[in-house]
């Protein structure tokens, strides 16, 4: 495997995709689109009814960074969800097979091709995440950490879209499948996790002498099942904004920016983990959620790309059905 | 060159099932260098399979194949090396140009960044596309994407080269050309096999046949032993009165059960009957008066082997 091969590929995949033509008009819907959808939003924060002390940055950073986090994860499905069997139907994959390119290099250029091809989406977003940037209500540490998180994410995405194109003899289905996958990192994890606490609760009492019976949630046991979620990490990866302070006559009150979507859902995750139970806004953050999330997204990227490879490995011995060797 | 001599490609009891069916079964082919191997059979006999397993794609069973002297399962990279591969049907990428094409199989096949460029001028002038150059693949008709493909096939100078059907598509001056070009490859010492259904255009490329028949090596000839004047062929007889010519063919023929006679819309088929077979039945048509307009070969030898094999097959 060398850097060349991977390049060479990546080079091919994104000089063919460019010269279907629809994509200037795609991006450029795109950027208009998620633009648009921004300003909208910051438009109707300022028209709310927010207290003086309240930036509108604040919120729109967190509002609009996790719009662009969900269309960019429907996005990327469809741009790299038959890289494998797309080129299978075209009849383009078995010479690329019998060149000196590894099937190493074939997957990981393919997927830098998608990668890329999404990072672009994501840097036409950047008008309306750094416009909050620009007044100064967001830190550029803060920005940066999100948008590498992203980025990641992203590329998690590109890869697991990969691999069902390389199982999946058809591209509807794989693309199918990638949307699927998506689906159930978003809207399964929280499913599964509200499913869970029920199961997982403890049932007290009545203790001697009363009648009171109550319900202990243990969140502290399953707040992992909440973990791979995008949103999840992408929130609390985000650095904490600074407290405010207060000053109500002679006493100092040190309070989170209110109106940060990032900012909260973090808390609640870390509150979740915590367990306690209380959910209250407590003052110490408990231990962070997203390395186990990111961890888990990255491996299954790792994995993904693995199977990919393996896939196009030839000489092949058994062929999957439905799919053509040449 | 290779450990094992003069073959280029040496494939001995090759065996490859698709679930319950059996594409080859204990098929050996040796494919010398220097020359044009022809592979023939039915459709469904297992060509297409051999071809992908030479080509380093698929496995086989059991068997053990060698291109150039590599084993295609344990070092299928230097297999690839010595290898040129042109499928029945495949894709370009049809928004690259033609020159654009070429370079990044140059590339892919590892060329040295010097040489691509004079490389993909040389095989478009082999390929009879330097008009072409700078022109989008997609502009292409199908039989000038088919040299594209021979062209991408012999980017990095294989010395074996394998097509399957490299002539469908073609029009009759490309087809000449694709013969002439073959044939110059295998002058240079290339190792050659190419699988096609048109016998007649085979048998003035190849050097040899190979007739496969369910999955198995059916027969090896020469061209020469299957073409020369010993070989049986049909011969077409064409008469003024075709029914006096009917009644004495029966005649003729009548106790040599090997033969037929066919009556077609462009004269009487009798068959197979070599060279001198054929001047002995004209004579004693000739005796018998019967007004004979024409005596020709109908088919070629190749053909005859062909039928005679897929007829032991009903």
């Amino acid at each position: 495997m060398t850097a060349r091969g991977i390049g060479l590929v990546a080079r091919q995949e994104i000089r063919t995709r460019l010269r279907t033509g629809r994509w200037k008009v795609l991006l450029a819907a795109w950027f208009l689109g998620v633009n648009g959808l921004g300003l909208l939003f910051r438009l109707a924060l300022e028209a709310g009814e927010n207290s003086p002390r309240d930036e509108p940055g604040v919120p729109m950073f967190g509002g609009v960074l996790l719009g662009v986090l969900v269309l960019m994860l429907l996005v990327t499905p469809a741009l790299s969800g038959q890289s494998v069997n797309g080129d299978r139907e075209r009849g383009t994959l078995a010479t690329l097979q019998v060149t000196r390119l590894t099937p190493a290099e074939i997957t990981l250029g393919k997927l830098a091709a998608a990668w890329g091809t999404s990072l672009v989406a994501l840097l036409l977003t950047l008008p309306s995440l750094l416009l909050p940037v620009a007044e100064g209500a967001i830190g550029p540490g803060r920005a940066l950490v999100v948008l590498v998180v992203t980025a990641l994410l992203v590329g998690v995405v590109c890869a697991v879209s990969q691999a069902w194109s390389a199982l999946l003899a058809r591209s509807v289905t794989s693309i199918l499948m990638s949307y699927v996958t998506m689906f159930a990192l978003l809207v399964g994890t929280p499913l599964l996790f509200m499913l869970a606490i029920p199961i997982t609760a403890e049932e007290h009492g009545p203790e001697e002498g009363g009648d009171v019976v109550y319900t202990e949630e243990h969140t502290e046991r399953i707040w992992w099942l909440l973990s791979p979620n995008p949103v999840v990490v992408l929130a609390d990866a985000a650095p904490r904004l600074p407290e405010t302070e207060i000053v109500i006559g002679d006493r100092v009150m040190r309070r989170s920016p209110s109106s940060d979507p990032l900012g909260e859902l973090s808390r609640s995750v870390r509150d979740i983990r915590e367990g306690d139970g209380t959910y209250e806004n407590g003052r110490n953050d408990g231990p962070a959620v997203w390395p186990w999330g990111l961890a888990f997204d990255l491996a299954l990227a790792a994995g993904a790309t693995a199977l990919t490879a393996a896939r196009l490995r030839t000489p092949l011995r058994q062929v999957p059905r439905g799919v053509r060797v040449a | 060159m290779a450990a094992d001599g003069d073959l280029g490609i040496e494939a001995r009891g090759v065996t490859r099932r698709f679930g319950p069916v059996e594409a080859l079964r204990g098929l050996d082919i040796s494919v010398p260098y220097g020359q044009v191997t022809a592979l023939v059979g039915a459709n469904g006999a297992g060509k297409t399979t051999l071809l992908l397993i030479l080509a380093t794609l698929l496995a086989p069973d059991s068997g053990t194949v060698r291109i150039a002297g590599h084993d295609t399962l344990t070092r299928p990279a230097q297999a690839r090396d010595a290898l040129g591969w042109m499928p029945d049907t495949f894709g370009v990428y049809d928004q690259l140009t033609v020159d654009e094409y070429l370079v990044f199989f140059a590339d892919a096949y590892g060329l040295p960044k010097q040489e691509r460029a004079g490389r993909v001028r040389a095989l478009l002038s082999l390929v009879h596309l330097e008009d072409h150059l700078g022109r989008p693949v997609h502009a292409l008709s199908r039989g000038q994407k088919q040299r594209l493909g021979m062209a991408r096939a012999l980017v990095h100078r294989p010395r074996v080269l394998l097509l399957d059907e490299p002539a469908s598509g073609l029009d009759p001056r490309s087809r000449i050309e694709l013969r002439d070009l073959l044939r110059s490859l295998a002058a240079d010492g290339v190792a050659v096999l190419v699988s096609s259904h048109i016998l007649s255009e085979l048998e003035e490329i190849a050097d040899r046949v190979v007739l496969v028949d369910r999955g198995r090596t059916a027969g090896d000839h020469a061209m020469a032993e299957l073409a020369g004047a010993s070989a049986r062929v049909a011969w077409r007889i064409r008469s003024l009165e075709p029914e006096r010519l009917a009644t004495a063919l029966a005649g003729l023929l009548d106790g040599r059960p090997s033969m037929r006679a066919t009556a077609l819309p462009g004269g009487t088929e009798v068959g197979p009957l070599t060279e001198a077979e054929a001047a002995g039945l004209l004579a004693e048509l000739v005796r018998a008066d019967v007004p004979v307009t024409g005596l020709a070969p109908a088919g070629s030898a190749l053909e005859s082997a062909y039928l005679a094999m897929t007829e032991t097959r009903r």
